[in-house]
This record gives C-alpha cells, structure tokens and sequence, in this order.
C-alpha cells in the first residue's frame, strides 16, 4: 500500500515541473483547423440570388428576400438566424457563386438574443444595387436607342440611295 | 535580522516605560500587540495559503493557476474576500439564528488562542508557557465542537451529516495524533514548547521518532479535514459538509479558519519534529524565524501535495485505519521509545 502513495505522490511532484499547457486564451490562440466553420460572411455584390443557400440549409436559417428591378432579382434580404445554425457548410458548398463563406471567427455570444441574427444585406447597398440596375438598364436603353437612331439614320440613306 | 522582532518588542517595552507607564500597563500592551501582530499573520497566511493552494493544484495539474488578478495572481484572494463580504450573509428560515451565527464567530478563536504559544523563532514566544504543548492540544481540539455547532445550527440534513462526521474523525484521529506526540515528550521530558525546540540543537526529532512523525503527519492531515480525509466536507457526497448553509463572509470565515488549521498543524509539527527555529547544517546566517516559516511552509506544500494526490477514503476505512493502525502504532511508539529511553540513561552513554 505505502509503495502505490509513494509512487502516486512521484507522478504529482513531476507534474508539477512539467511545462504547462495552458493556453492564454484572449491573448494567445491555438491555430484553427482549414475546414473550421465559424461566423459566417456574406459577399452581396457576388450573390445572384438564386435561392440555393436557403434550399440546401437543413435548419432554415438563411431568410432571402428579392426585389425585381427592371427584370433583375435584387437582394433585399439576407438574414442568417445564427442560433439555429449548425455550422454543417452545406449553404457555402451549395452557393454556386462562392457569396457565402465560413470565416474563422468562432467568438459569436452576444449579450441579447435579437444580436444573434446577422442581417448581412444593408438598405444602401440594395439602393446602391437598384441605382446599378437602373444605370444600368439606362445605358442600355440609351445605347439601344442610339443604336436604333442610327439605324433609322441609315435607313433614309439607303432609300434615297435606292431612289437615285 | 536575527533579532528584528525581539528588538523592536524590547524597544517598545523602553518606550512604554520612558512614558511614564506602570509595568503591568507595559506588559498589557505589549502582550495586545504581539496578539494583533499574531492575528495579523494569521489573516496574512491563510490568504496566501488559497492562493498557494490553487498554485499548486494548478501545477500538479499542468495547469497555471490565478494570474489575471495583480502580478501573478498574488492579489486573487483578496478580490475573493473583497467579494465575499460584499455577498448577502443567508440566515435559513429553520436555522437556529443565535448558533448559526456564532459558528462564524467562534471558529477563529482557536487557531488565535493556539498561535499565542507557537514559537516563531529564536525567543519569539507570545506567551512561553510551560503546559505549551498540552495547551497547544487542548484548545485546537475546541473547533471541533464549533463546527458540530455550526453544523447542527444549519438545520440542514448535509450540515448535520458534515457536523457529525467532524466529531467522529476529530475524536478518532486525536488519538493518534496526541499518542504520537508523547513520545517526543518522553524524549525532551517537558510540555514547554521553546525547550522542546532547544532539546532539538543537535538532531531533529524525525530521525530520532520517524513513526511518530508519520503517524502525527497522517493524524493531522484527518484533523485539518483535507483530502484524503476530507469526508467531512466532500464536495461529492454532502455539498459542503457543515459549512453548506453558510453563504458570505460566514463561509469564508470556515474557510479561512481552516487555513489556519492547516498552519497550525504545520507550525506544530516543525516544532516538534523538524527543529522548530534551529538552522540545519549550520545555516545560522539565515534569521531562525526566516527558518521557521520556512519549515512551516514547506510542511504545508507537503499537506498539499497530498490533497492533490490522494482520493478520498470510505468513512468505514477511515474509522479502521484510525483505531486499528494508528492507535496501536502509536502506542507501540510510545512503549519503544520509553525502553529506548531507559535503555539510554541506564548505559548512560
């Protein structure tokens, strides 16, 4: 019996010389895993809202919301409901424009609960994305227009050259 | 250094005199500061002892322990404290107000009136008693009513359990430890503790009672409550022994007291064992209390190491190990020792 104590006081003494493994944590971080799933991200300008993310999410976190535009869906929406996340990336392997990503950042507690839903999309970005379409759409329009007008130009043109 | 504490006492007995004081005035306050000062390192101690304590569970489980609050940690204990008096002090409705409130009171008293005979070091002896060792005993065995009072105060079937098991290992287990002592008794041939110190000028009395110190180590270790023998506040089977109901400045007065325990347990231990202030292999540039303290201390990393080792024991093992080994080794001890000692004055060596 003495000899088993004896021993087990040996193996806490040459613990207690050991090096630690502590690890600082806000300060000092061990690295993360590549295929860690974090916060997620969301790229607007990429997003061509089509609906894969929300069908490939087994849990419905994603909330997409559209705007027609001059014959353009625009995002008006993106509200990803974190709590019920479970961090499986099938929405990020889903997206066929890479507008999703898992980011690295795993410190995701908030103090209140409404905190814990992203809404990623942010009203001037849909405005400045409209005003795109519209600009867009414009020049087209204006383009087309000139383009008619020089038809129409041309046309006269070619009459008269048939009439001579 | 040597005698920093012994003079700065001799230069406050001058002072007092010059003033004009009577003698039994002058001795009065002298005797008042050197209790305060007592009580002081008392507080000192038992708040270094939690840190320490978390230091060393810490490393002997490659872990670091506190380090955010003050340079390493030092200052841990102290927000503790500073928490736990700003906590709500819980009367339970059922609880028996008065006792309950004595509990806390009372539990300090002891380890204070015990440290008055503790020799710190060279003619550093509050009160140089001749009946020290036996009042050391008798008044250390006191907490032991005052956590069973606590415990039954609580009106809480855990506390009662606690309170009852206290009484059962404290009764058990200062069997052995006094049986362990008299033979060191039977060698110096006196109950003073500063002789019992000076009897140890040439050999400690470990080489010449390793028994007696293993049994008084193992009996003191029960007597402090801690692991192995922390049956009566396993946190696994009865929350927190006596001291569950206890909630503020209530608990940490338990908790500090048992600290105090823990030094005292020690500070009697190197006195009777270790040399008490004598510096070993002639290291006398260090000041004997500087040695002291550091027995002391280093006794207490002992009883650490132990509570981070050991698992606890069965309340039936604890009872047999108690009776069945510790009381009859102890008393084997005290029968070789006696012969031992016949035999030495008889050949008279």
């Amino acid at each position: 019996m003495a000899k088993g104590l004896i021993k087990g006081l040996g193996i806490t003494l040459k613990h207690f010389f050991k090096p630690k493994v502590t690890v600082q944590y806000p300060e000092q971080r061990l690295p993360l895993p590549d295929r860690f799933y974090g916060k997620p991200e969301f790229y607007y300008d990429k997003c061509i809202a089509c609906n894969m993310c929300v069908n490939a999410c087994p849990n419905r976190v994603i909330k997409l919301e559209t705007e027609t535009v001059d014959k353009k869906k625009v995002v008006t929406k993106y509200d990803f409901d974190q709590q019920y996340c479970l961090f499986c990336g099938l929405c990020e392997e889903a997206c066929p424009k890479d507008a999703i990503k898992f980011s690295k950042d795993f410190e995701l507690t908030r103090y209140n609960r409404p905190d814990i839903k992203i809404e990623f999309v942010q009203p001037d970005q849909v405005e400045r994305k409209k005003e795109e379409i519209k600009k867009a759409a414009a020049a087209k329009a204006a383009a087309e227009a000139a383009k008619a007008k020089e038809q129409e130009e041309q046309k006269p043109a070619d009459a008269g050259e048939e009439g001579s | 250094m040597e005698n920093l504490f012994v003079n700065m006492a001799s230069g406050m007995r001058s002072l007092l005199a010059s003033a004009g004081l009577p003698d039994a005035a002058t001795n009065f306050v002298l005797m008042f500061l050197k209790l305060g000062a007592i009580l002081v390192y008392i507080l000192i101690s038992a708040l270094w002892l939690v840190y320490m304590e978390r230091k060393v569970s810490a490393y002997m489980q490659c872990r670091i322990g506190p380090n955010r609050v003050g340079p390493l940690g030092l200052l841990q204990t102290t927000a503790d404290i500073g928490k736990l008096i700003s906590k709500e002090f819980i009367i339970p409705r059922c609880a028996d107000k008065k006792l309950f409130l004595l509990g806390p009171i009372l539990i300090f008293m002891p380890p204070l009136a015990v440290f008055a005979v503790a020799p710190f070091g060279k003619d550093m002896v509050a009160i140089d008693m001749n009946i020290g060792v036996y009042y050391f005993l008798a008044v250390a065995s006191l907490s032991t009513v005052i956590v069973w009072m606590a415990g039954w105060a609580s009106n809480n079937k855990y506390s009662l359990i606690g309170g009852m098991r206290v009484v059962a290992q404290m009764v058990s287990y200062e069997m052995p430890l006094i049986l362990s002592i008299v033979g060191v008794i039977i060698l110096t041939g006196t109950l003073n503790m500063s002789e019992i110190i000076r009897a140890q000028e040439d050999v400690w009395f470990i080489f010449l009672q390793p028994l007696g110190f293993l049994i008084y180590l193992i009996a003191g270790v029960a007597e402090t409550n801690r692991a192995p023998f922390d049956l009566v506040e396993g946190e696994s089977e009865i929350i927190c022994g006596p001291f569950t109901e206890y909630s503020g400045m209530g608990f940490a007065m338990f908790f500090l007291a048992e600290y105090a325990n823990v030094v005292l347990v020690s500070v009697m231990a190197v006195t009777l064992f270790f040399g008490g202030w004598h510096a070993p292999l002639g290291l006398t540039f260090i000041p004997s209390w500087i040695w002291f303290l550091l027995k002391v201390y280093g006794m207490i990393f002992l009883f650490m190491w132990f509570r981070w080792t050991y698992p606890r024991i069965r309340v039936d093992q604890l009872m047999e190990f108690g009776w069945k080994v510790l009381v009859p080794l102890s008393i084997a001890n005290i029968f070789v020792t006696g012969i031992g000692k016949y035999l030495y004055q008889t050949i008279r060596w």
